[in-house]
C-alpha cells in the first residue's frame, strides 16, 4: 500500500475547513449508533472514528449489520440514537455539506435500471448538479476506464452483477467525492471486473481520497486496506491498521475468526459418506 | 455418477403428477388472503363452466349451435396458447428448465409433463367445456361413438399446445423481454374482455348465432376444433368428414409432441437466457450518448435531467407504461362510452384531468428503491422542491394537451360549445389540485410498487395506498371548491356573459394551486427521505 496518511493534506486545502496541517478531521466519526428492527438489533452501539485518506475495509460476518451500519452512515436509513459525522459534518444536521462530499454505493438497492449505462451517468451528474458537458467528458472517461464502453447503450437492467457494480461506482465517483463508501463492492463479480475496479479504487485513494468498503472476504481486506474494523452482531470487535487488527494471528482470516468467536468450530464430522466415492 | 438410480428410480409419471398436486396444494397455504382468492377464483371458474355448459345443452338442437362449439373450442385453444405467455408463474412445472440438471431424457419427460398438466381446475374446465360442446353438437349413436375420443384429443391437444408454447418460449419468458410482456399481460385482458363484451352483446341479439357461419366454417377444419365438428358431421352419416376431422386433430397432436420434444432437447443442452444476454452486443439506442432529438427542448439542470428521466421512464419501465397507459385509456373510455350510450355530458371530460392527474400520486414509490440516487441528491427543500416541481412538468407536458384533447373532443361530440370554457377552465384547475395533493401524498404515504406480476402495491401497505388515492382525491375536489363555487355563482346569478373568465382563472388557479402544493410537499420530503426510502423499497 502506497498511500500515506498525509496525502490527504493536498486534497483538503481547497476545502478550507481543515485544521492547518496539523491532525486532520477524521473522515468519519461515529458515536453510540443503535438501530433496532423489531425486535431484533442490528446495530447495537457503534463507536467508530475511521482516519481520512485510508483504505479502509468493514469487515463482519452476514447479519452482522455492515449494511444498516453503512446506511445509517450515508443518510439512508436514519438511526435509533447515535451520531454520524462525515468531515466534521453531522449527516443529518448539515445534508448539504455531507452529501456533496460522499459517494455512494449500497447494496440490495436498485439503480434506475430502465437508462441505459451512459443515461444513468448522464442523469446522476446533471442530477448534482455538475455541468453538462463536464458530466459527459467524466462519463466518458469512467465508462472506458471501467470497460464498460462497449455496452453503454444497452439498458442497465440487461447488466450482468459485474457490470452492474462498475455502473454503480462510476455513479459513485462522477461528481468526486471525497469519501466514497462501497457496500460488498467485489460480490458476485468476476475477478476480471473485480481487478478493474481494484485498480480504479487504488488511483482514487492513491490522491488522498477515502475508501471505506464492507466485505466478508478476508483476502481482499488483507490485500486492499492499510485500516479495519472488524463488527459482528452488530458492535465493533476491532479496530486500527491492519496490523493492529492482525495482532500475532498469521493472518486476517484467522484473526477475524477469533474475534467473531468461530475459531475452532468442526465442520463436517457427521458427514463421513461423502467424497465422491462408490455411492 | 451411477445410472441405476435413473434405471431403477420411481416412475416418473406418479412423480410429476404428486409434484403438480402439491403445488395445487401449497397453493392454497400461503396466506389466508391468498387461499380466499385461490378458492374463489376455483369456484368463479367452477361456475362459469357449469355455466356454459348448461347453456351449450340447453341450445342442443338449435341451427348454429355447431358453429358455436366450433368457436367455442378454437378460443379455449387460443387460450390455453397464450397462458404461458403472460401467466409463466402459473404453472410452476411449465418451465422445464427447472428439471435441466436432472438425468431425464425427452421421451419420459414429455409422457410426464404431459400427465401432469393434465391436472388441475384448467383442465377440468376444459375438460367440461368440451364435453359441453360434444353434447350440444352429437347427434345419435355414431356421434356419441365419436365423441368420446374427440372431447379425450381436444383436452389433450390444449395441454400439449400450453407445454409446447411454454417450451418454445421459455427463452424469451425467461428473458427480461418476456417478464416485462407479462406485467402488461392484464392489459391485453382488459382490451380482450371488452371485446368480449362487445361480441356477446352482438350474438346476444335474435339470431345473433347465424353471424358465427363463415367463421365456423374456417374453423371446423382447424384443430381441435376439427374433433368437435367431426362429431356433428357424424350425427349427420357424413363418416368421412367425421374422419377426416378426427384425424386432423390426431395429426396435430403428433405434431405439437414432436415439437415439443425437439424444442425440449435443444432448450436442455444449450445455454440460458442468462448466458446469452451476457454476450449480447450493445446493439441498442444509437451511440451518441447524451440528450438527443425533442429531448434538447428540455430546460437544463435538474429540471431537465428530471423530467426526461420520467419521460423515458413512463415508455421503457413496464410499470410505468401500464399506469400511463391505463391513465389515457380510462380517460378517454369514460366520456366516449358516456357519449355513445346516450347519457352523454360534457361534465365526463374530468374523468381526463382526473385520471392524469393520479399520475403525480406516489411519485417516488415508481423510482422503487433506486430512489435512493435521489436521496443522495437532495439536501435541502429546493432541490426536494426542483425535484417534484420537475416530474410535475414531465406529468404536464402529455396531461395539458391530452386534457385539452380530450375536452375539445367531448365537446365537439356532444355539440356542446357553450360549456367548453368553463369546462376547460375547472379542468385544468383539477389538474392543479391533484398535482398538489399528489405532491404531498407522495412525500407522506409513499409505498412500493412491486416491478414483477399484476400487484400494484406491496403486500402490507395497500392501506397506505388507498388513504393517499382517496385521501389525495378527496382534498383534491376540496381544493378546486372556489372554482366551482365561482362557476355556480356566475350561473346562479346569471352572469352568463362572464363564465369565458373561467378559463383564465381556472388555469391560473391551477397553476397555483400546484405551486402551492409542490411548496408545501418540498420540505416534507427532505425530513422524511429515509422514510420514504424505506416505504418504497419493499417491492
Amino acid at each position: 500500500m502506497t498511500n500515506e496518511p498525509e496525502q490527504n493534506t493536498g486534497r483538503a486545502e481547497g476545502d478550507g475547513e481543515r485544521t492547518g496541517g496539523g491532525t486532520a478531521v477524521p473522515a468519519v466519526r461515529i458515536q453510540g449508533l443503535t438501530k433496532r428492527f423489531g425486535t431484533q438489533v442490528a446495530v447495537a452501539g457503534i463507536d467508530l472514528t475511521l482516519p481520512a485518506g485510508r483504505f479502509i475495509g468493514l469487515v463482519g460476518p452476514n447479519g452482522a449489520g455492515k449494511t444498516t451500519t453503512l446506511s445509517m452512515v450515508t443518510g439512508l436509513l436514519r438511526p435509533d440514537s447515535g451520531q454520524v459525522e462525515i468531515g466534521g459534518h453531522d449527516v443529518w444536521q448539515d445534508p448539504v455539506a455531507v452529501k456533496s462530499r460522499i459517494g455512494v454505493l449500497p447494496e440490495g438497492l436498485r439503480l434506475f435500471e430502465r437508462l441505459s449505462g451512459r443515461e444513468l451517468l448522464s442523469y446522476i451528474g446533471r442530477l448534482r448538479g455538475l455541468p453538462g458537458d463536464e458530466v459527459d467528458k467524466r462519463a466518458a472517461q469512467l465508462l472506458d476506464v471501467l470497460d464498460l464502453s462497449g455496452s453503454q447503450n444497452k439498458l442497465v437492467v440487461d447488466y450482468s452483477t459485474g457490470m452492474r457494480k462498475k455502473i454503480g461506482l462510476a455513479a459513485a465517483l462522477l461528481h468526486n467525492p471525497e469519501i466514497l463508501f462501497l457496500d460488498e463492492p467485489f460480490e458476485g463479480v468476476d475477478p476480471v471486473s473485480a481487478q478493474t475496479i481494484r485498480g480504479v479504487l487504488e488511483r482514487y485513494t492513491a490522491s488522498g481520497a477515502t475508501v471505506i468498503f464492507s466485505s466478508h472476504v478476508m483476502e481482499l481486506v488483507e490485500s486492499l486496506c492499510d485500516w479495519v474494523a472488524v463488527i459482528a452482531a452488530g458492535r465493533i470487535r476491532a479496530q486500527g491498521t491492519l496490523a493492529e487488527v492482525r495482532g500475532d494471528a498469521p493472518s486476517l482470516q484467522e484473526a477475524f475468526l477469533e474475534l467473531v468467536g468461530a475459531g475452532r468450530r468442526r465442520a463436517g464430522q457427521n458427514l463421513d459418506w461423502l467424497g465422491g466415492g462408490a455411492r | 455418477m451411477s445410472t441405476e438410480s435413473v434405471a431403477g428410480g420411481p416412475a416418473l409419471t406418479p412423480l410429476f403428477v404428486r409434484l403438480k398436486l402439491s403445488l395445487l396444494r401449497n397453493g392454497l397455504r400461503q396466506s389466508p388472503g391468498r387461499t380466499v382468492a385461490y378458492i374463489a377464483s376455483v369456484v368463479v371458474g367452477l361456475l362459469f363452466a357449469a355455466g356454459v355448459v348448461l347453456g351449450l345443452i340447453a341450445l342442443r338442437g338449435t341451427p348454429h349451435v355447431g358453429a358455436l362449439a366450433v368457436l367455442l373450442t378454437g378460443i379455449l385453444t387460443l387460450g390455453w396458447a397464450v397462458m404461458p405467455l403472460f401467466f409463466p408463474s402459473g404453472d410452476e412445472t411449465l418451465d422445464p428448465t427447472r428439471l435441466v440438471m436432472l438425468p431425464l431424457r425427452p421421451r419420459p419427460l414429455v409422457v410426464s409433463l404431459l400427465t401432469a398438466s393434465l391436472v388441475g381446475i384448467g383442465p377440468f374446465v376444459t375438460l367440461a367445456l368440451a364435453t359441453g360442446s360434444a353434447v350440444a353438437v352429437a347427434d345419435g349413436a355414431a356421434a356419441a361413438v365419436v365423441a368420446v375420443p374427440a372431447v379425450v384429443l381436444v383436452v389433450l391437444v390444449c395441454a400439449a399446445l400450453a407445454r409446447a408454447v411454454a417450451t418454445a418460449s421459455v427463452r424469451l419468458l425467461t428473458s427480461r423481454r418476456g417478464r416485462d410482456l407479462a406485467v402488461l399481460g392484464g392489459l391485453f385482458i382488459a382490451i380482450g374482455g371488452q371485446g368480449v363484451n362487445i361480441a356477446a352483446q352482438k350474438l346476444g341479439s335474435p339470431d345473433g348465432l347465424s353471424v358465427l357461419e363463415p367463421l365456423g366454417d374456417v374453423l371446423r377444419w382447424v384443430p381441435p376444433a376439427s374433433a368437435v365438428s367431426a362429431i356433428e358431421d357424424a350425427g349427420h352419416g357424413a363418416y368421412g368428414r367425421a374422419a377426416a376431422g378426427l384425424a386432423l386433430t390426431v395429426l396435430a397432436l403428433v405434431l405439437l409432441l414432436w415439437w415439443w420434444q425437439r424444442t425440449l432437447t435443444t432448450l436442455m443442452t444449450s445455454p440460458d437466457s442468462s448466458t446469452l444476454q451476457a454476450v449480447e452486443k450493445d446493439s441498442r439506442r444509437s451511440s451518441d450518448g447524451g440528450v438527443r432529438g425533442p429531448a434538447r427542448l428540455l430546460p437544463d439542470g435538474r429540471t431537465g435531467t428530471v423530467m426526461l428521466r420520467t419521460l423515458r421512464y413512463a415508455w421503457r419501465d413496464p410499470k410505468s407504461k401500464m399506469s400511463w397507459a391505463t391513465s389515457i385509456g380510462v380517460g378517454l373510455l369514460v366520456p366516449v362510452v358516456s357519449s355513445v350510450q346516450g347519457n352523454g355530458s360534457i361534465y365526463t371530460a374530468f374523468s381526463a384531468s382526473a385520471l392524469l392527474g393520479m399520475q403525480m400520486y406516489n411519485q417516488f414509490g415508481q423510482d422503487t428503491s433506486a430512489f435512493w440516487m435521489v436521496a443522495s441528491a437532495i439536501s435541502t427543500p429546493r432541490d426536494a422542491y426542483l425535484e417534484l416541481r420537475a416530474r410535475a412538468l414531465a406529468l404536464s407536458l402529455v396531461a395539458i394537451p391530452y386534457v385539452t384533447l380530450v375536452v375539445i373532443g367531448t365537446s365537439a361530440f356532444l355539440g356542446d360549445w357553450s360549456s367548453f370554457l368553463e369546462i376547460y377552465g375547472l379542468s385544468l384547475a383539477l389538474l392543479g389540485a391533484l398535482v398538489a395533493t399528489g405532491a404531498l401524498a407522495s412525500a407522506l404515504f409513499p409505498y412500493s410498487i412491486p416491478s414483477e406480476g399484476n400487484k400494484n402495491v406491496a403486500p402490507g401497505q395497500a392501506a397506505i395506498a388507498w388513504i393517499s388515492m382517496f385521501g389525495g382525491v378527496a382534498v383534491g375536489a376540496v381544493l378546486s371548491l372556489p372554482l366551482l363555487a365561482l362557476t355556480i355563482w356566475l350561473h346562479v346569478s346569471g352572469r352568463h356573459d362572464l363564465l369565458w373568465i373561467l378559463l383564465p382563472v381556472g388555469a391560473l388557479y391551477g397553476v397555483g394551486v400546484a405551486q402551492l402544493g409542490l411548496r408545501v410537499a418540498a420540505p416534507r420530503v427532505v425530513r422524511r427521505l429515509p422514510e420514504i426510502l424505506a416505504a418504497v423499497s419493499k417491492g
